[in-house]
């Protein structure tokens, strides 16, 4: 193998690992505030086509990116107002907003562009590379030629992370997801709290959505999320729950995906599923405490207040 | 022990009224996306249960996964096992029915069919079992590990198309068929309604009769219920009834798999299930849990799905409109059942 | 010195159709210790939660300060001033006492400022003055119960609310800790900030209040300085006249003596080692036996084994090391009956089920015999006095007594041998507390009768009602001579072990 098919690689694991890097860092703040949205993936595919349509209403990329945090808010407002207002139950919840995201964007799609799908070509989301740090040998182009949005979720992981663990707001939203009668106690709106968490968390998953549409395919196909939502959920937990464990699992599983381009490339006839299977085992061991201690938010997942 | 009245009570009521209502908004939203509702209604219901094949070979036949899915579901769910997956619990029932459908082809059928379709059940609760140790032994919550475990088992499945189980020629990403003794006898002569939809009423109804007769059944409910009180007050061994609800729901949801290799596709292939591991969610939901209840809602689904072709083709609506109004409908039950349960909780004073 | 700093008026609060507080009355003034009393379900919580903005009053006025306000969450009381300690502890685990400290305390410069320094030498500067001593960079949840009430009663300080509003926080401690905390409200009090607390011990509320307000039936029916009540004119408020004289107060010191000998042995534990669910030590090597016909008492404070030793009693739990010898017959009235008494989802005929499912009479390995299982639902139901429409009810719409009733008379059903009763009067009122002490004299009465263990933190319950008394301190037990048989005696035991009366 050369070291251009090794650049290749590179850039493709943090190409492929950027939108689940967002999406999972999103879903890890709403997770740290007791709500696990399995309506991630609406919220996606959501954004995808929001981020369509408006890079296609405005003529430019970066409306498109705000139209998509706007269609994955969206998308998490409806999972929001349902499990945190209404206080159903989240699995469920989630696999509805899913199911919604999935059909009504292609009903939208279909009713805009023609059940046959007329190729639609968007204004793309061009990398951007960084004058300097995009000449290191080896990893300067894979990181820092990439999509303003890698930017994004470069500068989000410490900055999540500083707002988790060292701010006022980042200890209620913890105390929110650990046991969310204290914090109600100590006066912290719970409701409020997990409503927020689960809308930035749809605005991250919308952001990673409309970079699928703008910087990886410059189109939009229904179903182009292909389970990345589920897929980020994953992230989290092998992630720790940890805005820059997160990213770092993220750019792994993009690894995965990656590897078969380049086993294609250098010709080896390797089963590629099995790699991709990888990290979904991993996680798996990281949960099973293989990898040093890993737990959920204690009330991840349960309605509040408390059913009687 | 009045359960069976106090299920098919308030939740029937709520499941009448979640699909009415997804009706009428879907009505409008067909409306307002510059459709003709009553065309589509027509098509739909014409396509879904229009005439004997329609009903027999496609609403019916697309039910059976359903049906098996949902009951996997409701098994877990009752005994308070969020198994989110039954969708990769069906892969592993699909690898292992065509595996043993490839490869024993000399024996009879009369032996083989429920080779097959035990293969699939056994596949489907090992694929279970992971994530149930993982509950039991270490702690970890199930949405997550079921989660993951959907994934190994669609690349699993993937990889044997693409290798080892890759049909002769090595052209297509799918399996050679599996033999004609391994295949379900079709129930009604000149459809494709298969002896399946037989095993999914069974099932329906021992499952019916698991809750309401067995002390296990009883147990799975009482654990799904509070598992503290079941624990403590009742002495049950909640750890015991857990593994034994993950194992049956993984064994349903690998037996919808093999079901679906053995009495339609013959064959296995990538997207073998458009997601009927997470559609059976709503189905079991809608169906308050309740086995026959799933029956209904199953075949309503599968209706949904059938329905869904015609639409598209009949009435210009796309099909995708299926999907959209199965989420409608779950968020439908969902703020149906809060609001009976607030009325429930005012009158009583909880 | 008499400043009004908060005012309840007729306040009216119902939960569905039932009206927790039917036009109820409170006023707290400047420098005093206000203590409320009243039977359970009498709405003193109810009061409090509407003081401390959990709960928003359907009628009525709260003044603080003498201006009317709308409080409609927590955080507003806390920012005009009114701190609540709950009853259950309201601590994150997970978190470290610091991070609990510094929670929800909406600091001023800014709420994405770092903020844990100033918390830290604010709470150090309180521990030095109050003597409420924890360490701050340990999790809550490695603390003991005092520790953690200690917590609470900082995080409440921290914020120098100028109201105190505590909830029973008396339930878990032992006498001597009562009295520090008692000596730290009267402190408070003289800073000129007001105290409110809700007890159950009218002792204690004489020990301690400047006045005292009681409810009853949702309503304020007296409200007088501590001078002109005593224990009788506070019991008459409480019940209501005319069930004052059914009612038995336990005095201080009163003590039953043993009715007999005990009957023969049903259950023992020898040298029995467990741990509690986050893997310390519970109960560190107990030996004792149960006669039948015979209460056995064990006092003690909460937390020093009382769980695990009523699981291990009951046959729920065996031992690391050790034996336990517990008979098939063995009944179990767990302390939280919400939780693990009942399944609120369940009717009264399913709930009855929980303890018969396993037993052959009533269907055995796989099958349920569901009339059987009826009858004897019914038969409870009858023979208890459950108020209930019928056995079709779910046990969550019955009422706190009424659920207590429902899980004693069930485990009645199947202790044959030995009937292990953990706090079972916890949180009921007079009458339905007067309903558990009767039956459990009553079972006892032949000496062929199962044999009853009864583990309570209330010390009163467990003098007047044992045969024997043992106390269980630091999962040790020790068994109490006749000699020391006092409040006094047992008390010294449950804070300090053996050593104490050595």
């Amino acid at each position: 193998m050369s070291e251009a098919d090794l650049v290749l690689f590179l850039e493709a694991s943090v190409r492929l690992g950027v939108p689940l890097a967002l999406a999972a860092m999103g879903e890890a703040i709403t997770e740290r505030s007791g709500v696990i949205n399995i309506g991630l993936e609406g919220s996606l595919i959501a954004g995808a086509l929001g981020g369509a349509l408006a890079a296609l209403a405005f003529g430019s990329a970066e409306a498109g990116v705000l139209g998509g945090a706007a269609a994955g808010v969206l998308a998490a407002l409806v999972f929001a107002a349902f499990a945190v207002g209404l206080g159903t139950d989240q699995i469920i919840t989630g696999t509805a907003v899913t199911l919604g995201g999935l059909g009504f964007t292609g009903a939208v799609y279909q009713a805009r562009f023609g059940a046959t799908g007329t190729a639609l070509t968007l204004p793309t989301l061009a990398p951007l590379p960084i004058p300097g740090l995009a000449d290191i040998p080896w990893l300067g182009s894979a990181l820092f030629a990439q999509a303003p949005t890698a930017y994004l979720a470069y500068l989000l992981a410490p900055a999540l992370w500083y707002f988790l663990f060292r701010t006022e707001w980042g200890l209620e939203l913890r105390a929110v997801g650990e046991n969310p009668d204290a914090a109600q106690a100590a006066g912290v709106r719970v409701r409020r709290v997990r409503v927020l968490a689960t809308l930035f968390g749809g605005a991250l998953a919308g952001i990673a959505g409309a970079h699928l549409a703008l910087a990886h395919a410059g189109t939009f196909a229904e179903n182009m999320s292909a389970g990345r939502g589920f897929i980020a959920i994953a992230v989290v937990a092998l992630g720790r729950w940890n805005p820059p464990l997160v990213l770092l699992a993220a750019l792994l599983f993009g690894a995965a995906s990656a590897l078969q381009f380049l086993l294609q490339a250098v010709g080896v006839d390797l089963p590629y599923q099995l790699f991709l299977a990888f990290p979904y085992l991993l996680t798996l061991a990281a949960l099973a405490g293989w990898l040093g201690r890993t737990r959920a938010p204690a009330a991840l997942a349960l309605p509040w207040p408390r059913r009687g | 022990m009045r359960w069976p009245e106090r299920v098919m009570g308030g939740p029937l009521a709520v499941a009448t009224g979640a699909v009415l209502l997804t009706a009428m908004l879907g009505a409008v939203l067909l409306w307002a996306g510059g459709y003709d509702p009553l065309a589509a209604a027509r098509a739909a219901a014409l396509g879904a249960f229009g005439t004997r094949d329609a009903l027999l070979s496609i609403t019916l036949v697309r039910s059976v996964p359903l049906i098996l899915t949902g009951l996997a579901i409701a098994v877990a769910f009752r005994a308070g096992v969020w198994n989110v997956g039954a969708e990769g619990q069906l892969y592993a029932g699909a690898v292992a029915a065509v595996w043993v459908g490839l490869e024993g082809g000399s024996l009879p059928a009369l032996l083989l069919v429920p080779a097959v379709l035990g293969a699939a059940g056994v596949a489907g609760a090992l694929w279970a079992l992971a994530p149930a140790l993982m509950k039991l032994r270490l702690g970890v919550g199930e949405v997550i590990t079921t989660l993951l475990m959907n994934f190994v088992a669609i690349y699993l499945a993937a990889y044997m198309v693409h290798g080892p189980l890759q049909e002769p020629r090595g052209v297509f990403p799918q399996t050679g068929p599996i033999a004609e003794g391994a295949r379900l006898p079709v129930l009604v002569p000149g459809t494709r309604l298969h002896v399946g939809v037989v095993l999914a009423l069974v099932a329906a109804a021992g499952l019916s009769w698991l809750f309401r007769r067995t002390r296990i059944g009883f147990q799975m409910r009482a654990v799904g219920a509070s598992s503290d009180a079941a624990r403590i007050a009742g002495r049950i061994d909640t750890r015991k009834v857990v593994l034994i609800a993950f194992l049956g729901s993984g064994a349903l949801a690998g037996l919808a798999g093999g079901v679906q290799v053995a009495g339609v596709t013959y064959a296995l292939y990538e997207g073998l299930s458009p997601g009927w591991g997470y559609t059976a969610i709503a189905v079991a939901l809608l169906a308050a849990l309740n086995p026959i209840g799933v029956l209904a809602t199953a075949v309503l689904f599968g209706a949904l799905e059938a329905g869904a072709a015609a639409m598209q083709r009949d009435a210009g609506v796309p099909a995708v409109w299926a999907v959209a109004a199965q989420s409608l409908v779950i968020l439908a039950v969902l703020a149906l059942d809060r609001v009976r349960h607030r009325a429930g909780s005012e009158a009583s004073g909880v | 010195m008499t400043r009004v700093l908060a005012r309840l008026s007729g306040v009216v609060r119902r939960f569905g159709s039932v009206e927790a507080l039917a036009g109820a009355d409170l006023e707290v003034l400047e420098g005093e210790v206000h203590a409320v009393l009243g039977e359970n379900g009498a709405g003193k919580t109810t009061l409090l939660g509407i003081l401390g903005g959990i709960l928003r009053p359907n009628e009525g006025t709260v003044e603080i300060d003498g201006t009317p306000v709308t409080l409609s969450s927590p955080g507003d009381a806390w920012a005009r001033g009114v701190g609540l300690v709950h009853q259950h502890f309201m601590l994150v685990p997970a978190l470290s006492v610091l991070e609990n400290l510094a929670l929800g305390r909406r600091s001023t410069p800014g709420r994405l400022s770092r903020t844990h320094a100033h918390v830290r030498s604010d709470a150090s500067r309180l521990m030095e003055r109050t003597g409420l001593d924890v360490p701050l960079d340990v999790r809550v949840e490695s603390l003991s119960v005092g520790q953690k009430q200690r917590v609470e009663i900082l995080r409440a300080l921290l914020r120098d609310p100028r109201i105190l509003v505590l909830d029973e926080p008396t339930a878990a401690l032992a006498p001597a800790e009562v009295a520090s905390l008692f000596a730290l409200l009267r402190d408070l009090a003289a800073e000129g900030r007001a105290v409110v607390l809700v007890a159950h011990k009218i002792d204690e509320v004489l020990a301690v209040a400047d006045r005292v307000t009681v409810l009853r039936r949702g309503r304020t029916t007296l409200t007088e300085l501590r001078a002109s009540v005593d224990a009788t004119s506070l019991v008459r408020a409480i019940v209501g006249g005319e069930a004052a004289d059914r009612v038995s107060v336990w005095s201080p010191g009163q003590a039953t003596a043993p009715r007999r000998a005990r009957g023969q042995e049903v259950a023992a534990l020898v040298d029995a080692r467990a741990r509690d669910a986050s893997g310390r030590v519970g109960v560190d090597g107990v030996s004792l036996a149960v006669g039948r016909g015979e209460i056995l008492g064990i006092a003690g404070v909460d937390g020093n084994g009382q769980r695990e030793l009523a699981l291990l009693l009951a046959g729920r739990l065996t031992p690391d090391t050790g034996s336990a010898r517990i008979p098939d017959g063995v009944g179990f009235i767990p302390q939280d009956r919400t939780l693990e008494g009942l399944i609120g989802e369940f009717d009264l005929t399913e709930n009855v089920a929980l303890a018969l499912h396993a037993d052959a009479r009533f269907g055995g390995r796989s099958l349920l015999r569901w009339r059987d299982i009826r009858t004897e639902a019914d038969r409870v139901r009858v023979r208890f006095g459950i108020v209930a429409p019928g056995i079709d009810t779910r046990g969550g719409a019955l009422s706190g007594g009424n659920q207590q009733r429902l899980v004693v008379g069930r485990e009645l059903l199947v202790a044959t041998d030995l009937l292990v009763a953990e706090n079972p009067t916890r949180g009921l009122d007079v009458s339905a507390t007067a309903f558990v002490h009767g039956e459990l004299r009553q079972v006892t009465d032949a000496v062929t009768g199962p044999g009853v263990v009864l583990i309570s933190s209330d010390l009163d319950e467990v003098l007047a009602l044992s045969d024997r008394v043992l106390v269980l301190s630091r999962g040790r037990v020790h068994e109490i001579a006749e000699g020391v048989r006092t409040r006094e005696g047992v008390g010294a035991l449950m804070l300090g072990g053996a050593d104490a009366v050595a």
